[in-house]
C-alpha cells in the first residue's frame, strides 16, 4: 500500500552523510581495528535494557495518524491489535484469543481477551475497537491511511464522505465480542488487524487532551510498553508495562530507541556499543560490516520491490510497446545485483517479491542468454523506430532523498547506452517536487517502489488497477483489471494466488513497469540479543526480545 | 598615475618576500594547471562506471594512481572536476559579490547624505536576515543549477565587501585627486568608475581574495547537505559527502577530496593574508 | 543607553517582519504541499486535514492569521509532526544548541584567546609560525570533514567517548560535539588577537608602559588586554548566532537533537510554520547578538558613542 514509505519524505537527513556507493565484494577488506570481541553467556543478562536504533522521527505516535516505518516500530510496542504478530512475523491472537468467520469469509466474530487492559488497568473492551475503528475512517480524524480499513464493509464510503461513521461493519455485540462484516472475502484480514491504523486507540485520553494525547504524561496504551520520554529526533524510552495481559512472559524491562537518520551513524553507534539492534545500515558498507562483525550483520528478504515506471500517458512509451519491452531487456539485473547492490538484493523480473505458495510468473525471456537478450532488446529497440543515428535521449528521474539509488541508476544508464546506445542521463530532484510531478503524470521515465504492508500479493496488484492513484504511469489494462477484480471476490486463497499470478503475466506482457530487484532487511544485531528472527515483513517486537549476560572485551 | 606605478611594484616587491604567500599562489596556479589539464590528457572520464573496480584503493595498474570511486570511475579525473566545480563557484560567486559590493559601498560612500544613510540601513537589514536557511530554502526548493548557486552565494556575501568599500570611499573623498577632478568637472558615475574605484583595486583584491575559500567552503556546505550540483558531476564537497559514508571501509574515498578542498582554502586564506600585509601596509 | 537599546529593538520589528514575509512567500511558491505524501489520500481526508491546519484559506489570509498568531508568540502547529507545535520543537531544541554553543564559544575564546596573545608575544618565533598555520588549517577544514573523523578515532576505534546522542548534556557526551563547533572559531579567534595585540603592543601608550620598565607580562593583563577584545566582541555578536546555524552539520553528524537538525527535514517536507518559525528565531538572534556586541563595544571603548 505504500510506495516509497520506508525512507521516503524524510531521506534528505540520511544523505546528509549516507553516500551512495558500493563496494566490490572481491576487494580485500581494508584492515582497520576489529569490533571489541564479546563474550556471551547462557543465562539472562541481569539489566534488561534494549537500545534499539531508529531510522527516523516518527511522524506521529497517535497509530491512526502514523503513516511511516519508524511509527509502525513504535506502536508494536506500544499497542497491540486483535491479533499481533508473532516471532516470525506471522499473524497471531492479540487482544482477541480466538476467532470464528462465516463460510463465504465476509463475516467474522472476535472473542476478546478478559484479561486485556489498557496501562491505566482500565479494562479494555469490544466497544474500544468499534470507537477506534469508526475514528480511523472518519474523514474528520484526517487519516492518510484510512484506505488501509478498505476491507470492512462501507469504510470506503465513509472515508469518502458518503456515509456516517456509524455505518461501518463492526459491532460489539457485548463487552468482550466483536462482529466484523467485510466487503467481500478477505484471507489476509488477520494481517490486516495486526496493523497499526487498526489497534484500540483509549477514547477519554483523546477526549479530554486532543492532539496531545500521545504526549508521555497523557497517552494511555494497552501493548507491551508504556511511553515514558519522547525527545524529538533523539530518543524514545519505553517502561515495561504492568498492566499487559502477557506481561509475565515479556523480559526486556526498558527499550530505548535511539534516531539516527543517517544510517552510517546507526553504524558508529553500535560499534561504539551504544546500540544492540539497528534498524538498518548503508547497503554499501556490507563487504566491510561483514569482514568485520560476522554474524552480527544480518539482511534477509523484504516484502518491497525497486523498479522503474514509465508514462503510458506520453510519447515515447504511449503505444510503444517494443521501446518498453526493449528497455526492460537491455538491463543485466544478475551482475547489477553483484556488483552494485552487493548480493544483499535479490534481481527482479516480477513484481510481488517471493512470498510463501506464491508461483512467480517468472518470463521466458530471463531464461535467455545475455548475448541472445541483448540482440532481442536490438531488435526491438530497432523496431521502436531507433537507431545509432537517432538515439532514445531521456531523463531518468529520482529521488535526490534516496542515496542509494543515484549510483545505481547510473550503471542501469550506462548499460542502456552499451546495449542500446540509447542515451539516457540520471536526473534527481527533490522528494516533494518528485512526487507533484508523478501526481500529474508528467514524468516519462522515473524512479518507483513499493513495499506491501501486508503479506498479500493484492497490496502490490492494485498499484497497476486503472486509475489508482499510486498508478503513477497511467497504466490501464482492462484485462488485468478483471483478473484483480476477480481475485477481490474470490476466497480460495489458491486460486486468488493463481488469479494474481496471471495478472502479473499481462503485466509482463504490456512491459507495465522496469523491474530491477526486491529489497531486503539489514541489521547489525549484537550476539546477546536474542527472541528475534528476521520476516519478510521486518516487524521485530521487543516484546520477544531479551538479553544473555554479557561481557565487552 | 606614476605614483600608483610605485605603489604597485613596491606591493609585489613585498608580497615576494612573504614566502608562504608566494607558495600559496604557486601551488594554487599548480592546482588550476592540474584541473584544467588533468581530465583532458587521462585516459578516463568523470561518469563512465568500471564494474571491476569498485571503490579500489591507489594503484599504479592501469593508471588510477588515486584509487577509484564506488562506480569504478577514477577518483583523480573526478577530483580534479571537482576542483574545477569548487574554483569555479569560488571564482564567480565572489565577482558577483564584489561587483555588488563594490557598486552598492562606492556609491554609498561617494553621494553621501541621506543616500548613504538609506543604503547602510538596507545592509544593516541585510546583516540580520539569516542567510544560510534562506540559501537552504532556496537550493532545497528551486533545484540545484550552477548559476543559482553562484547567485545565491554571491548575494549573500557582498555585505562585507559593501561595508568596507564605503569607509574607504569616504577617506578617499577628502584626498586631493578627487578634489582636482571635481573641479575639472567630473561627476555622479563617471567620477565614481574613472576615479573613486580604481584607487580601491587594492582593498577589493584582498577581500575578494579572502571571499574566495569562505565562498568554497559554503558550497561545500551545501553539497554536503545533498545540495549541491548534479550527478554525475561532483564539487569537492560532494565527494567529501560520498567519502565520508564509507571512510571506514576506504579511507581514500575521503581523504582525497578532502585534502584537496583544505589544501584550495588554505592556499587562498594565506594569499589573502599575503596581499593584505602587501598591498596595505598600514595593518601590519 | 536605555533609550539606544529600546529604540534599536524597535527598529527589529520591521526587520523580522521582512524575514517573516520572505520565508512566508519563498515557502508557499514552492512545488509541492505538507501533506502531498508517496501515497495519495482519498479526496475528503485531503481536504479535512486542510480545513484544519487553515490551507484551503486564500494565501493573504493564512499569511494575516501567522502574523497574528506570531504576534501572541505563538508559532503555529508542525505540520510534519502531527500533533506537536513548532514552539515545543524549539523549546526542546533550543537548549541543546545553547548549551553546545555555549561550551564550544567558551572553548573558543580560552584557546583562541591565549594560542592568539602568545603568538603575538613571541612574534616571528616558530611558536608564531606554528600555531598561525595550525589556526589556518582550522579556518579551512570544514567541520564536516572533522566531525566524523573524531567520531572514528575517539568513539569507534578507541572507545573513549560515546559517538553521539545527548543523554540531557552529560559532560561525556558534549565533549566531541563541543571540540568539532568550536575548532573554526578557535582558529579565527587565535588569529584576530594575535593582529589586535601586535597592534596594542605597537600603540604609544604600551611603549611609554615599556618604557617605564613594567614587566611585559604585567603590561598585558593590565593595559594590553581590555583594547585587543575591542575587535573580538565586533567578530563575537555575529558568531554567536553563526554557531546557531554552524551547528547544523555537528547536529546531524552527533545526532543531537538541536533546532538546525529539524530545519532541513521541515524544508524538505513542506513545514511551513517549522522553517518559517527557525527562520525568525534566527533572525532574532541575530540581531539580539549585533545589539548586545555594540553595547559591549561601547562599555570596553568609551570613546565609542551610542547613536
Amino acid at each position: 500500500m505504500t510506495a516509497l514509505r520506508a525512507r521516503a519524505p524524510w531521506a534528505s537527513l540520511a544523505c546528509l552523510i549516507a553516500g551512495c556507493s558500493s563496494v566490490d565484494p572481491s576487494t580485500t577488506p581494508p584492515k582497520l581495528p576489529p569490533a571489541p570481541s564479546i563474550t556471551v553467556g547462557t543465562g539472562l543478562a541481569g539489566e534488561q535494557i534494549l537500545s534499539r536504533g531508529l531510522d527516523d522521527t516518527p511522524r506521529s505516535l497517535d497509530p491512526q495518524l502514523s503513516t511511516d516505518v519508524p511509527g509502525q516500530r513504535l506502536l508494536d510496542d506500544l499497542f497491540e491489535g486483535l491479533t499481533t504478530v508473532d516471532i516470525a512475523g506471522k499473524p497471531a491472537p492479540g487482544v482477541a484469543s480466538s476467532w470464528d468467520s462465516s463460510a463465504d469469509g465476509k463475516t467474522w466474530v472476535f472473542h476478546l481477551r478478559r484479561d486485556a487492559r489498557w496501562s491505566n488497568g482500565a479494562p479494555l473492551t469490544a466497544g474500544d475497537f468499534v470507537y477506534s475503528w469508526r475514528r480511523v475512517v472518519d474523514p474528520k480524524t484526517g487519516a492518510e491511511y484510512a484506505q488501509g480499513m478498505a476491507a470492512i464493509d462501507n469504510a470506503l464510503a465513509i472515508a469518502l464522505g458518503q456515509k456516517p461513521t456509524d455505518a461501518l461493519g463492526v459491532e460489539a455485540l457485548d463487552e468482550h465480542t466483536l462482529k466484523v462484516r467485510l466487503s467481500g472475502p478477505t484471507p489476509y484480514l488477520l494481517d490486516l488487524l495486526s496493523q497499526q491504523y487498526a489497534y484500540p486507540v483509549y477514547q477519554p485520553v483523546i477526549a479530554r487532551y486532543g492532539d496531545d494525547w500521545v504526549r508521555p504524561e497523557h497517552i494511555v496504551s494497552n501493548g507491551p510498553f508504556v511511553l515514558r520520554e519522547n525527545v524529538l529526533s533523539s530518543r524514545i524510552t519505553l517502561e515495561k508495562n504492568a498492566n499487559y495481559w502477557d506481561a509475565a512472559h515479556v523480559r526486556v524491562q526498558r527499550v530505548i530507541y535511539y534516531i539516527a537518520s543517517d544510517r552510517s551513524v546507526q553504524v558508529s553507534r553500535f560499534m561504539a556499543g551504544d546500540v544492540d539492534w539497528t534498524d538498518s545500515f548503508p547497503s554499501n558498507q556490507y563487504p566491510w560490516l561483514k569482514s568485520v562483525l560476522g554474524d552480527q550483520v544480518v539482511n534477509s528478504p523484504y516484502f518491497g520491490t525497486y523498479m522503474l515506471g514509465m508514462n503510458f500517458t506520453r510519447p515515447p512509451f504511449k503505444d510503444n510497446l517494443p521501446l518498453r519491452q526493449a528497455l526492460v531487456l537491455a538491463i543485466d539485473r544478475e551482475p547489477l545485483a553483484r556488483y552494485m547492490r552487493l548480493g544483499i538484493y535479490q534481481p527482479a523480473y516480477t513484481f510481488v517479491p517471493p512470498l510463501e505458495g506464491y508461483q512467480q510468473p517468472r518470463p521466458d525471456w530471463a531464461g535467455l542468454s545475455d548475448a541472445a537478450r541483448h540482440a532481442l532488446a536490438r531488435k526491438l529497440y530497432a523496431q521502436a523506430g531507433y537507431s545509432e543515428r537517432h538515439p532514445l535521449r531521456l531523463d531518468l528521474e529520482s529521488s535526490r532523498q534516496d542515496p542509494d539509488a543515484r549510483h545505481y541508476y547510473e550503471a542501469v544508464a550506462e548499460g542502456w547506452r552499451s546495449v542500446l546506445g540509447a542515451d539516457v542521463h540520471v536526473y534527481e530532484r527533490e522528494f516533494k517536487v518528485l512526487l507533484q510531478e508523478l501526481q500529474l503524470h508528467k514524468l516519462l521515465l522515473f524512479h518507483d517502489a513499493w513495499i506491501g504492508d501486508y503479506p498479500d500479493p493484492y497490496t502490490f496488484m492494485q498499484v497497476y488497477y486503472t486509475g489508482d492513484g499510486n498508478n503513477h504511469g497511467g497504466y490501464s489494462n482492462p484485462q488485468f483489471d478483471r483478473l484483480v477484480d476477480a481475485a477481490g471476490q474470490e476466497p480460495d486463497n489458491v486460486k486468488r494466488y493463481r488469479l494474481f499470478e496471471q495478472a502479473e503475466r499481462v503485466l509482463d506482457d504490456d512491459a507495465a513497469f522496469i523491474p530491477l530487484y526486491f529489497y531486503a532487511t539489514r541489521h547489525l544485531v549484537k550476539p546477546y540479543v536474542r527472541g528475534w528472527q528476521s520476516n519478510i515483513m521486518d516487524r521485530n517486537l521487543s516484546r520477544y526480545m531479551y538479553l544473555l549476560e554479557h561481557q565487552r572485551r | 598615475m606614476s605614483d600608483a606605478h610605485g605603489f604597485w611594484r613596491q606591493a609585489l616587491r613585498r608580497l615576494r618576500t612573504q614566502r608562504m604567500a608566494m607558495a600559496s599562489g604557486v601551488l594554487l596556479a599548480l592546482i588550476m594547471l592540474a584541473c584544467l589539464l588533468l581530465p583532458l590528457l587521462s585516459p578516463y572520464d568523470y561518469f563512465t562506471p568500471q564494474f571491476e573496480l569498485l571503490s579500489r584503493g591507489p594503484m599504479l595498474a592501469g593508471g588510477h594512481i588515486l584509487g577509484t570511486d564506488p562506480l569504478g570511475r577514477d577518483l583523480l579525473v573526478r577530483v580534479m572536476w571537482g576542483c574545477r566545480i569548487s574554483l569555479a563557484v569560488g571564482l564567480a560567486a565572489s565577482l558577483v559579490s564584489v561587483l555588488i559590493g563594490v557598486a552598492w559601498g562606492a556609491t554609498a560612500g561617494y553621494v553621501g547624505g541621506s543616500t548613504d544613510a538609506l543604503m547602510m540601513r538596507a545592509v544593516d537589514i541585510l546583516y540580520s536576515v539569516p542567510f544560510v536557511p534562506f540559501v537552504i530554502v532556496l537550493m532545497v526548493l528551486f533545484g540545484r543549477d550552477l548559476w543559482l548557486i553562484f547567485l545565491a552565494i554571491g548575494a549573500v556575501s557582498w555585505l562585507d565587501i559593501a561595508r568596507i568599500v564605503r569607509g574607504e570611499t569616504l577617506s578617499l573623498k577628502q584626498r586631493e585627486f578627487i578634489e582636482a577632478a571635481r573641479v575639472s568637472g567630473v561627476r555622479g558615475a563617471a567620477m565614481i568608475a574613472r576615479h573613486i574605484v580604481p584607487n580601491l583595486i587594492g582593498i577589493v583584491i584582498i577581500y575578494a581574495t579572502l571571499a574566495i575559500p569562505t565562498v568554497i567552503l559554503f558550497e561545500a556546505f551545501l553539497s554536503f547537505l545533498g545540495l549541491g550540483v548534479q550527478s554525475p558531476l561532483a564539487s569537492l564537497g560532494s565527494l567529501v559527502a560520498d567519502g565520508t559514508s564509507e571512510m571506514q571501509s576506504h579511507p581514500h574515498l575521503l581523504i582525497v577530496p578532502a585534502v584537496f578542498l583544505a589544501l584550495i582554502i588554505y592556499c587562498f586564506n594565506y594569499l589573502g593574508d599575503g596581499l593584505r600585509d602587501a598591498l596595505d601596509p598600514r595593518d601590519r | 543607553m536605555l533609550r539606544y537599546t529600546v529604540r534599536r529593538l524597535l527598529g527589529a520589528i520591521p526587520t523580522l517582519l521582512v524575514i517573516v514575509t520572505l520565508a512566508f512567500l519563498l515557502l508557499h511558491a514552492a512545488p509541492g504541499g505538507p501533506f502531498d505524501a508517496a501515497k495519495r489520500m482519498l479526496p475528503e481526508i485531503q481536504k479535512s486535514i486542510e480545513a484544519k491546519y487553515h490551507l484551503d484559506e486564500p494565501l493573504w489570509r493564512q499569511y494575516l492569521r501567522y502574523l497574528g498568531d506570531l504576534a501572541r508568540g505563538d508559532l503555529g502547529p508542525s505540520f510534519q509532526y502531527r500533533g506537536t507545535s513548532v514552539n515545543e520543537i524549539i523549546a526542546q531544541g533550543l537548549p541543546v544548541d545553547a548549551t553546545i554553543g555555549l561550551t564550544a564559544i567558551t572553548l573558543a575564546l580560552v584557546v583562541g584567546g591565549a594560542v592568539g596573545v602568545n603568538a603575538a608575544l613571541r612574534r616571528g618565533s616558530r611558536w608564531d609560525y606554528g600555531s598561525m598555520a595550525f589556526a589556518v588549517a582550522g579556518i579551512s577544514t570544514p567541520v564536516f570533514v572533522v566531525a566524523p573523523l573524531m567520531i572514528l578515532i575517539f568513539a569507534v576505534t578507541l572507545h573513549w567517548l560515546p559517538a553521539g546522542d545527548w543523554v540531557g548534556g552529560s559532560p561525556s557526551h558534549l565533549v566531541l560535539p563541543a571540540i568539532a563547533l568550536a575548532l573554526p572559531y578557535v582558529a579565527y579567534i587565535a588569529r584576530l588577537m594575535r593582529g589586535s595585540t601586535i597592534e596594542v603592543l605597537n600603540s604609544p601608550f604600551i611603549r611609554t608602559a615599556r618604557a617605564k620598565g613594567l614587566p611585559l607580562r604585567l603590561i598585558v593583563w593590565r593595559h594590553a588586554l581590555r583594547p585587543t577584545l575591542t575587535p573580538l566582541v565586533s567578530f563575537l555578536g555575529p558568531a554567536i548566532a553563526g554557531l546557531l546555524t554552524g551547528s547544523i552539520v555537528v547536529e546531524s553528524v552527533f545526532g543531537l537533537p538541536g533546532i538546525g537538525r529539524h530545519f532541513i527535514t521541515a524544508a524538505l517536507n513542506r513545514d511551513y510554520t517549522l522553517v518559517i518559525g527557525i527562520t525568525v528565531l534566527y533572525g532574532a538572534l541575530i540581531i539580539l547578538f549585533n545589539l548586545l556586541a555594540d553595547l559591549c563595544y561601547a562599555w570596553i571603548d568609551p570613546r565609542v558613542r551610542l547613536r
